[in-house]
């Protein structure tokens, strides 16, 4: 539930700094004026006066409440408004909304991310909320893949999880430039060579729909069950809150009843990868 | 070039979960079939287009494999981490490699004779069946990925 009172109002909140992440993403710093909090895996409506308002999934840490960071790509005729704020402008933000993802069920178990591009965003706010549970978890992997060097987002992030107790980090790139020294190969690749007790285990996968799709196939096929698979889903959206029908995939409303959902809830849903 | 050779041992094979589900007696025919084989940095294993003779398990280290394409440099399609099946051509006809590999940290690798294993798995139908599944599924991910990676290239 949103914790502004009129659902439709957005709260002000002052953008402090922006970062560039990559040559089309980069991450906005906002303070609300009033105050917010979420759960990890949950979107809210970002908007701009007299541009627009997209859906975004934080990418801080739900337990840091003064704070929060949203990670943007630039795609059309928001993000691209929004790609041109400096520090010190304004904008709006409505939510939280829809179902996050159920961290306490992880507990006691492993947990395998598998990311993609922009999907980092949604999973470095997971991968927090994560970090201040961990003497309650197994172990947390962590596979990541990018088009080229220069699209890896976050990319100190890697670092500082390989020196986290449980934490591992493994990332890859399509396509290598001349400084690149790491893994080559899609984000699937990754899976082929890490160590996981797949029963006690539930996976996370969040990215661009053709990495979730192979990523998808490849998790089953490694033994997890429908139901041990987390996905998060991403549908044009409006309202935000179940009216509009905007995000309707099949039975389900997007932003209402997801955007985390388990693969078993969805499988049978038709065209869920597009 | 190889610039070492010796001998594989029974342990070796129980880390790799290529292996998994092997008896101690299948391993030991392994063992009996491969030698270990050591690279340098940037030492090509094989060229495109090779004959190939052994099918080779990476046991340390980390390989790039790519292709060549006519008057152009070396084009990387991926890495090959520790524990993973390549050159698995030399099981198949005509046994013609159709990628290149080459070293990209100092590599030890598990060379197994492909025409002895391919006896082996004429005769024994467990071990042949076992093999072929896991061969099979080691191309299936690499078709798979590749056609991931080409969607992903496609869209860039
Ligand atoms: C729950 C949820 C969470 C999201 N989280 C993030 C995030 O953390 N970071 C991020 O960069 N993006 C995120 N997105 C996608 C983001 O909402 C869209 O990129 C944004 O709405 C595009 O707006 P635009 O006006 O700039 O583009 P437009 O000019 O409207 O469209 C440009 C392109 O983006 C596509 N698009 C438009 N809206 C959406 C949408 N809602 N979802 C997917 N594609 C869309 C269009 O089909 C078109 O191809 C999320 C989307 C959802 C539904
Ligand atoms: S966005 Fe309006 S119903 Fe989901």
């Amino acid at each position: 539930m949103a914790n502004n009172q009129n659902i439709y109002k957005p709260i002000k909140a002052k953008l402090t700094d922006v970062i560039e992440e990559s040559p089309l993403i980069k991450t906005f710093v906002l303070i609300p004026e009033e105050e917010f909090s979420f759960k990890t895996g949950q979107f809210i409506e970002l908007s701009v006066d007299g541009i627009g308002e997209a859906p975004f999934t934080p990418s801080s840490s739900p337990h840091v409440t003064d704070k929060l960071e949203v990670t943007i790509m630039k795609t059309g005729y928001v993000t691209e408004y929004m790609h041109n704020l400096k520090p010190g402008g304004y904008m709006g933000i409505r939510g939280p909304y829809g179902r996050g993802y159920p961290v306490e069920t992880f507990f006691g178990k492993e947990v395998l991310i598998l990311g993609g591009g922009c999907g980092l965003a949604p999973i470095r706010s997971l991968l927090y909320a994560l970090e201040h549970v961990k003497d309650k978890l197994k172990k947390v992997i962590l596979c990541y893949g990018s088009k080229t060097p220069s699209d890896c987002i976050y990319k100190p992030l890697f670092a500082r999880l390989n020196q986290i107790e449980k934490f591992e980090a493994y990332r890859t790139v399509d396509k290598a430039d001349e400084e690149w020294d790491g893994s080559v190969g899609v984000a699937t690749t990754l899976l082929n060579t890490i160590k996981v007790d797949i029963k006690n285990s539930v996976a996370v996968v969040c990215g661009p729909p053709i990495m979730m799709k192979f990523g998808t196939i490849r998790i089953i096929e490694m033994g997890y069950t429908d139901d041990q698979i987390y996905l998060s889903m991403e549908k044009n959206m409006s309202c935000g809150l179940g009216k509009c029908g905007h995000c309707m995939m099949g039975e389900f409303f997007v932003c209402k009843d997801g955007p985390v959902f388990t693969y078993k809830e969805l499988k049978n849903t038709p065209d869920i990868w597009k | 070039m190889k610039t070492e050779s010796n001998k594989v041992i029974i342990e070796d094979l129980k880390k790799i979960r290529f292996f998994e589900g092997y008896s101690d007696k299948q391993l030991t025919a392994i063992v009996e079939m491969s030698s270990v084989k050591e690279f340098k940095v940037k030492e090509i294993l094989f060229e495109q287009y090779d004959e190939l003779h052994d099918v080779d398990i990476l046991l340390e280290g980390s390989l790039s494999l790519g292709i060549s394409l006519a008057h152009e440099k070396r084009i990387h399609l991926g890495t090959i981490e520790e524990g993973q099946l390549f050159s698995w051509s030399a099981v198949f006809s005509p046994y013609i490699s159709t990628a290149w590999v080459m070293a990209m940290k100092p590599a030890k690798v598990i060379s197994i004779n492909a025409k002895q294993l391919n006896k082996k798995i004429e005769e024994d139908c467990d071990f042949g069946f076992k093999t072929m599944s896991k061969i099979a599924q080691t191309i299936s991910h690499r078709l798979s990925d590749t056609r991931f990676q080409l969607m992903n290239q496609m869209t860039i």
